[in-house]
């Protein structure tokens, strides 16, 4: 037979469909789709066509002579053939697994494009939780599947193109005492860094089970990005892209217009600092304002809002000098205060490729202004990744980037400005401080910038001119692969990864001013961190088939990581030339500190998955690390997983229309953990020297420890894959349960030893959860009218079930004598701090003299800081070129210490507060008539005076008033997207265009906080739980567009 | 390939070990500025505890950050880590490389340390009751001790007053040289005048319970003083001189100039006595407010306590330079002592003439001249007069002046503003309670200490050296 030429073009609806494999049945001959779809193959003209692609049903056409075949590719509902990246970028099928992988596409998340691709899981993925900070390139906190370890790190893994990448946001520094904290999410890294529309896929490979073959770190999971490489392009291909996104406020805090700063019900700017009024003509303004009796002085030194009624009432104000003006509400401030921010998203990618190899180019900018005043940030992406088959057998991938970021800014000045406030001051005029300057009344001698008053606060927006924290951040991410094939069996990968960043910060911390008469001089601080992490690899792969019914595949590989991290650090104390930021700019000696990290793990590890009739499988992986952070003697350690996956639908030969698939899976697993570096032996740390001229040390308060051993978390899990209706229903259910054990804390022991804590093994924590993931299609039409929704849910419940000995509570983070701990038998994350008294049916008791709510003696439990369950419900509806999403993200429990909200009531900010100001305030709860031994409760009737009663909101002492549930039901994402049709595109010579109109967080459905969103992370890290005046999270609305040529 | 594991996991950044001469000034200014401030919010016991509750001072605003007896759980617990972890570790550390058997044997770093040590172990149990003394300080020991046992306050004064005399004969004038000493600037003749008028003042506070002991140590201590020197002029000071740089400035200054809090004011209490007595001392304590001086009475809630914001006299400016210094004890504190310890006939001696040489240090300290009528103002030697003038010269040192009232009563202060509204039941604190820490760190050990306290863990169980 002589051979034909065989040509035509694939689509998906009408849309042409590149890189789908075409094979001639039963051969090894076969072509790809090019870039328009087309493919041209040369065949027997009786032979078979198989067209296969990823994610769509396979086709068979039989040639029968024909030379122009096109076809039509359905997407595969059931996804049975799908296939995931797990462990080491290893491609499988994800029936073949026993363990819980989700996966999301890039297409997903570049369509509502954030500036941290993490954001985009939120209510996506089942049982990851990821808190966001409202700052521009700052970084979100993620937990998956709950938090395991006491004191270390919960956050899962980064792995971009097989190779770690890291989080910053562990190594930060407090630039005051040199200690390590973990506030560092403002300057984000890590995956915050990654270009959306690189992502060609995303894995998230939850807890151990998946993760073990990532050995240490990889006990709270792996989040494996793939980028895109090109493959499957044929010839050269430009992709644009291009986003612009705004954004304001998303929730604003409910005000009282009633009554302006000041106390006393005064309100009166003398000087900045609440002086005696001593002027005659001062007296005369002041008194036929508030009468003869009022004491001469200003209110403004008070920062709270206490103050006159906002009358029209004639009184001096910060900006008005010696003369008087009327007091007016400035209900709007808020939104003065504000600023649009704005989100540009632009890049472009050269793709290219043949049957030798591929490679994408691609360019990304980022520019960013914050919705605070003077506030930006900026990134550049580029990045090139290629592949190319030097022979049949040899295969060379590279993965390049270089990621350049920074701000003229990062610093944002929280929202305190509207908890200790005046609510009768305009921000716009505040902002124009300028305009003051030589009305602006202040101390004789003092030359600071106008502002509402001086006692304690900045003009806001003056610090944020020129009290600025810029950074400057370079970041180089790659690695080379080598992979040859012996044969049909064998093949072997060698590559080697680096990720180098460098981040040079410059804080400028005080100007130069005269303040109360005394002068203080400039000062600020200079930080150069640098940072590598080098992972070199190789991997041995061994493939065969035993017979029809039999299939193995082995690995075995060797991995050898590095890591060096230096910290330099210099604070001049006072600059003698203002505004002069040179580090030799000093009137007296600089602070110094640095900072030299190294370390070095070395692992050995072999994994075998077994495969019956490609329908029961069996994976076992087993991993050994050496790690110098250990002690010599114990630095080796050993850790295995198994799991099994059985499909059941196929061993018993069902075949039903109903129930179209099922599979059933099983695995327990272990994963090792080293310790940080430097904490085996005692050390002294450096401190202050005495005036700059005596050396100073201290001995460290840390007790270290010789004889620490690695942390062990072991991981189990079931859970089922069903499919119904074809593949129009799917429900996927995991049971889990991790644990782990030996954790290496720092224990805090009696201060009376002379030290603060010891190092040692102890402690376990359990989290047990439940995930469920259901997708469905209840409609589809054959117009192509289609509606797909997914929803997930999670919930996970987590125990400390032991610390160290003798010892039952390990403080997590503690403010103003509130903490949350990890406490033998409770949750993880409680809340513990002053609670109020109640009686036995839960009221509030009040005193009954004075109507003030009493409070209950020693700590009680107050809250805890995990949800009760997380979930997600997405929609999708498309038509023709049209699609309509919406994602709604839930979080249902878990609570947060709102310090600003029970700050702003206590100094008067918030609406409730203008409540009773004149006739007083009854609290709603009871009183004791009784005795403190035999109470008897009765109604509150008691009357109390309305700033005292509200001042029991001081969260500082009465922790439970700012206390509150955090669950809220967000419309996180909307998108509207439209593909240009093929006559549109046509005629700009573009391959397509999409055209799409996103908004994220437009709106919160539900919550319990009443004054702000209760997505909060304002410390970072385990420290979960609390706020005060965070840069409020961001509603954003725009529009992107993409072409293809 | 993992041979040179063990050296890459020494820290290239912090020493394992270090000289004596860089851990006493670390031990001295962490002491010192805790005991004299301190500078962090919520944990100034001196500023928002003993100058307030002795009325010295008086908050103009948040006065229940200590004016009306509240205070936070940082107040308790971070002054109870910050003298043990800071300050007594580092001497601990000293005394054990320093001593006989030590890496670097230097009898004199030992007694100095020995003497710091002890301050800090005294202003502890002046503060707590019993506290953690015999079996403190040994996290690190061969046997470590994570749980240490509670001495009570009687038991920790007895091992006070031997250490002390112990120190006295380690330092040695002429012996080796020692560096670091930011107080005394390597002068063992002061250490051992600090040692021995330290030791003076610890028996006599303890005098009423044990008297025997006490007078014993009195009668050696002033019986020889080529062995036993003490101060002998305003020269003689224990005083820590602060320093320009920061952060070595005084923590007054560092609060209220640096980071310009103006929390306080004078209390009614000290002007209305200071100018009732016509004492200058009140242009040095205070500064005029439109040309006069008013006093916040203590305690009263904000509303009321701000109105006197621009109107009540402020605290001197000499207070709030950068080089105040801190002052631990005074020659006229020593004069003061001898005073009472003479009235109580607990030693031989003139009890008006050291009232008299007192009250004029007090004045000469700063620099001024006692007026020629004021000890007929001032009333004669009783040990009411004695103490009260005692509460004048101890401006500044607030814990002190607090031991002091709590001991004796003295001086006896007015009734409250009726306005006032003070916690605690009213009680001025006679103590603080033990921190947090202890209670889920070293429980066991704690409650064994609470009943030495013969009292419950509050502010208001009395010490055992109450008189």
């Amino acid at each position: 037979q002589q051979p034909i030429k065989v040509s035509g073009k694939i689509v998906d609806a009408d849309l042409p469909l590149p890189g789908v494999t075409v094979l001639v049945k039963g051969t090894t001959t076969g072509t790809v789709s090019n870039a328009e779809g087309m493919y041209t193959l040369e065949c027997p003209p009786t032979s078979t066509l198989v067209f296969s692609f990823i994610g769509y049903t396979s086709q068979e056409i039989a040639v029968g002579g024909k030379t122009s075949i096109n076809v039509s590719l359905a997407t595969d509902a059931t996804q049975l053939g799908e296939v995931v990246v797990t462990a080491f970028g290893i491609e499988r099928e994800k029936k073949a697994l026993g363990y819980t992988i989700q996966e999301v596409s890039g297409s997903k998340l570049a369509e509502v494009k954030t500036s941290n691709v993490v954001n985009n899981l939120s209510g996506r993925v089942a049982g990851v939780q990821v808190n966001s900070n409202g700052g521009p390139g700052s970084s979100s906190n993620i937990v998956i599947r709950g938090m395991g370890s006491v004191s270390r790190n919960n956050q899962p893994l980064v792995v971009v193109d097989g190779v770690p990448i890291q989080q910053a946001n562990t190594l930060g520094v407090d630039p005051a005492t040199g200690q390590r904290t973990r506030n560092e999410s403002r300057f984000g890294g890590g995956i915050s860094e990654v270009n959306p529309e690189n992502i060609a896929s995303m894995s998230i490979l939850k807890g151990p089970n998946a993760a073990a073959l990532y050995g240490s770190r990889a006990a709270n999971g792996v989040i494996l990005i793939t980028t895109k490489n090109g493959a499957g392009t044929k010839g050269i291909g430009v992709e644009i892209s291009s986003s612009a996104t705004f954004e304001r406020p998303l929730v604003k805090p409910k005000f009282q217009n009633t009554y302006g700063g000041g106390n006393g019900y005064r309100t009166w700017f003398n000087n900045g600092r609440s002086g005696a009024i001593t002027d005659p003509r001062e007296i005369e303004q002041y008194r036929a304002a508030y009468g003869p009796n009022a004491p001469l002085n200003g209110t403004e030194g008070t920062d709270e809002s206490w103050g006159a009624p906002m009358d029209g009432r004639l009184v001096r104000q910060w900006w008005t000098g010696d003369e008087v003006a009327p007091l007016t509400p400035q209900p709007n401030n808020w939104e003065e205060y504000w600023e649009t921010g704005k989100t540009f998203f632009n890049s472009v990618a050269l793709v290219g490729g043949n049957d030798k190899g591929s490679f994408r180019l691609s360019i990304g900018r980022l520019d960013q202004k914050g919705i605070m005043f003077n506030n930006d940030f900026k990134r550049n992406n580029v990045n090139l990744n290629s592949s190319y088959n030097l022979t049949s057998k040899l295969k060379v991938t590279t993965s390049a980037e270089y990621i350049k970021s920074g701000s003229d800014n990062r610093s944002f000045q929280s929202s305190q400005d509207f908890i200790w406030a005046h609510r009768s001051v305009s921000w716009d005029q505040l902002k124009n401080w300028r305009d003051y300057v030589g009305v602006h009344n202040q101390l004789p001698g003092d030359n600071l910038p106008p502002n509402w008053q001086h006692t304690f606060f900045v003009n806001p927006f003056y610090e944020q001119e020129f009290l600025t924290y810029a950074n400057d951040k370079d970041r180089l991410r790659g690695n080379m692969s080598i992979s040859y094939d012996f044969n049909d069996k064998f093949s072997l990968m060698v590559r080697s990864g680096t990720d180098y960043w460098s981040d040079t910060r410059t804080n400028i911390t005080r100007f130069e001013r005269i303040s109360g008469g005394n002068f203080r001089a400039g000062q600020f601080n200079e930080e150069v961190l640098r940072s590598q992490e080098t992972n070199h690899d190789a991997m041995l792969t061994y493939k065969q088939d035993f017979g029809p019914d039999f299939s193995f595949n082995g690995q075995l590989g060797g991995i050898y990581r590095n890591n060096f991290y230096k910290r330099n650090f210099t604070q001049v104390e006072q600059m003698v030339i203002d505004k002069l930021y040179t580090l030799n700019n000093n009137a007296s000696p600089n602070t110094n500190q640095s900072e030299t990290q190294e370390f070095n793990v070395q692992s050995l590890f072999a994994a075998a998955q077994f495969g019956f009739r490609n329908s029961l499988f069996l994976d076992v992986t087993g991993r050994n690390d050496w790690s110098s952070t250990l002690p010599i003697n114990k630095n080796s350690f050993f850790y295995p997983s198994v799991s099994v996956s059985a499909v059941v639908t196929d061993l018993l030969g069902i075949s039903s229309k109903a129930l179209s698939f099922a599979k059933v899976r099983a695995s327990w697993a272990q994963v090792g953990n080293d310790a940080d570096p430097y904490q085996l032996y005692q050390v002294y740390d450096a401190k202050s020297p005495w005036n700059g001229a005596i050396p100073s040390f201290g001995e460290s308060t840390d007790i270290n420890n010789a004889g620490l051993k690695p942390e062990i978390t072991t991981g189990q899990e079931v859970g089922a894959d069903i499919r119904f209706l074809g593949g129009k229903i799917g429900l996927d259910a995991t049971y889990y349960t991790k644990s782990t054990k030996d954790q290496i804390l720092g224990v805090e022991i009696s201060k009376a030893t002379g030290y603060n804590r010891r190092f040692l093994n102890a402690g376990e924590v359990t989290n047990k959860g439940v995930e469920l993931m259901l997708t469905g299609t209840p409609v589809q039409l054959g117009n192509g009218f289609q509606w797909d929704i997914s929803v997930n849910y999670a919930r996970n419940r987590s125990k400390v079930v032991e610390l160290a000995e003798g010892l039952t509570t390990y403080t997590l983070y503690t403010t103003r004598g509130l903490s949350t701990e990890a406490r033998v038998g409770q949750p993880y994350g409680t809340f513990y701090g002053t609670a109020f008294l109640r009686s036995p049916d839960g009221q509030i008791v009040y005193d009954k003299e004075r109507g003030t709510p009493l409070v209950a003696p020693g700590q009680k439990v107050l809250g805890n800081i995990q949800p009760d369950w997380i979930g997600g419900l997405s929609n999708s509806f498309s038509y023709k070129g049209i699609s309509l999403s919406a994602l709604i993200d839930v979080k249902k429990g878990g609570d947060i210490f709102d310090e600003g909200t029970g700050t702003a009531r206590w100094t008067g900010q918030y609406a409730e507060t203008a409540v009773g100001r004149e006739e007083g305030v009854i609290g709603k709860g009871v009183k004791n008539v009784g005795t403190a031994d035999a109470p008897v409760y009765v109604p509150n009737d008691v009357i109390a005076d309305a700033k005292l009663f509200y001042s029991y909101n001081n969260p500082r002492t009465y922790h439970e008033s700012a206390i509150f549930d955090a669950s809220y039901v967000k419309l996180r994402e909307v998108s509207l997207g439209y593909q240009l049709p093929t006559f549109l595109t046509k005629a700009i010579r573009a391959q397509s265009a999409r055209i799409s109109f996103v908004g994220r967080n437009m709106a919160i459905l539900f919550k319990n906080t009443p004054h702000i969103d209760p997505e909060v992370d304002s410390q970072g890290g385990n420290a979960q739980g609390f706020t005060y005046g965070q840069l409020p999270n961001s509603r954003s609305f725009g529009m992107s567009l993409d072409v293809k040529f | 390939c993992t041979k040179d594991f063990e050296s890459m996991n020494v820290s290239p950044n912090k020493p394992s070990a270090v000289s004596s001469a860089v851990l006493l000034p670390n031990g001295i200014e962490s002491s010192v500025d805790r005991y004299w401030g301190h500078r962090a919010r919520f944990e100034r016991i001196n500023l928002d505890g003993g100058m307030l509750w002795v009325q010295y001072l008086a908050r103009n605003i948040y006065s229940d950050e200590g004016d009306n007896y509240n205070m936070s759980p940082a107040y308790y617990t971070n002054n109870w880590k910050g003298f043990y972890n800071d300050a007594l570790q580092n001497f601990q550390r000293i005394i054990i490389q320093s001593g006989p058997e030590g890496t670097a044997p230097n009898a004199n770093y030992e007694g100095a340390a020995l003497v710091m040590r002890s301050w800090v172990f005294s202003l502890l149990t002046d503060i707590y009751g019993a506290i953690p003394y015999t079996e403190a300080l040994q996290g690190t020991a061969e046997t470590p001790i994570y749980t240490p046992k509670y001495d009570s306050q009687e038991a920790v004064y007895a091992g006070l007053l031997e250490d002390l005399k112990i120190a006295n004969e380690k330092l040695t004038i002429g012996g080796p040289a020692i560096s670091g000493d930011i107080m005394f600037g390597g002068k063992i003749d002061m250490w051992k005048k600090f040692a021995n008028s330290l030791r003076l003042k610890l028996a006599n506070r303890q005098a009423a319970k044990k008297p025997t002991e006490s007078r014993a140590i009195m009668a050696e201590i002033l019986s020889d003083p080529t062995k036993y020197p003490i101060f002998t002029s305003n020269t003689d000071f224990a005083v820590l001189k602060n320093a320009n740089g920061l952060p070595s400035n005084n923590e007054w200054n560092q609060v209220m100039i640096q980071e310009s809090r103006t929390d306080w004011n004078l209390s009614k209490t000290l002007v209305d006595k200071l100018q009732a007595l016509n004492d200058p001392r009140l242009a040095v304590y205070g500064q005029p407010v439109n040309n006069q001086y008013i006093g916040i009475p203590n305690g009263l809630p904000d509303a009321i306590a701000t109105t006197y914001l621009a109107t009540s006299a402020k605290i001197g400016t000499y207070f709030l330079q950068t080089t105040t210094p801190s002052v631990i004890m005074s020659y006229s504190e020593l004069l003061f002592t001898l005073a009472e310890a003479a009235v109580d006939g607990d030693i031989a001696g003139d009890a008006q003439m050291y009232y008299e040489q007192a009250i004029a240090a007090s004045f000469g300290q700063y620099g001024l001249t006692m007026p020629a009528d004021y000890l007929t103002t001032a009333g004669p030697a009783t040990k009411e007069n004695i103490l009260t003038q005692k509460w004048i010269a101890l401006f500044g040192q607030g814990i002190e002046a607090w031991t002091e009232y709590r001991r004796t009563g003295y001086p006896v202060l007015p009734t409250p503003d009726t306005r006032a509204i003070f916690l605690n039941d009213g009680v001025l604190p006679t103590r603080l309670q033990y921190p947090s820490t202890e209670y889920s760190l070293n429980k066991s050990q704690l409650d064994a200490g609470i009943s030495l306290n013969g009292g419950a863990d509050d502010k208001k169980t009395k010490m055992w050296w109450a008189e």
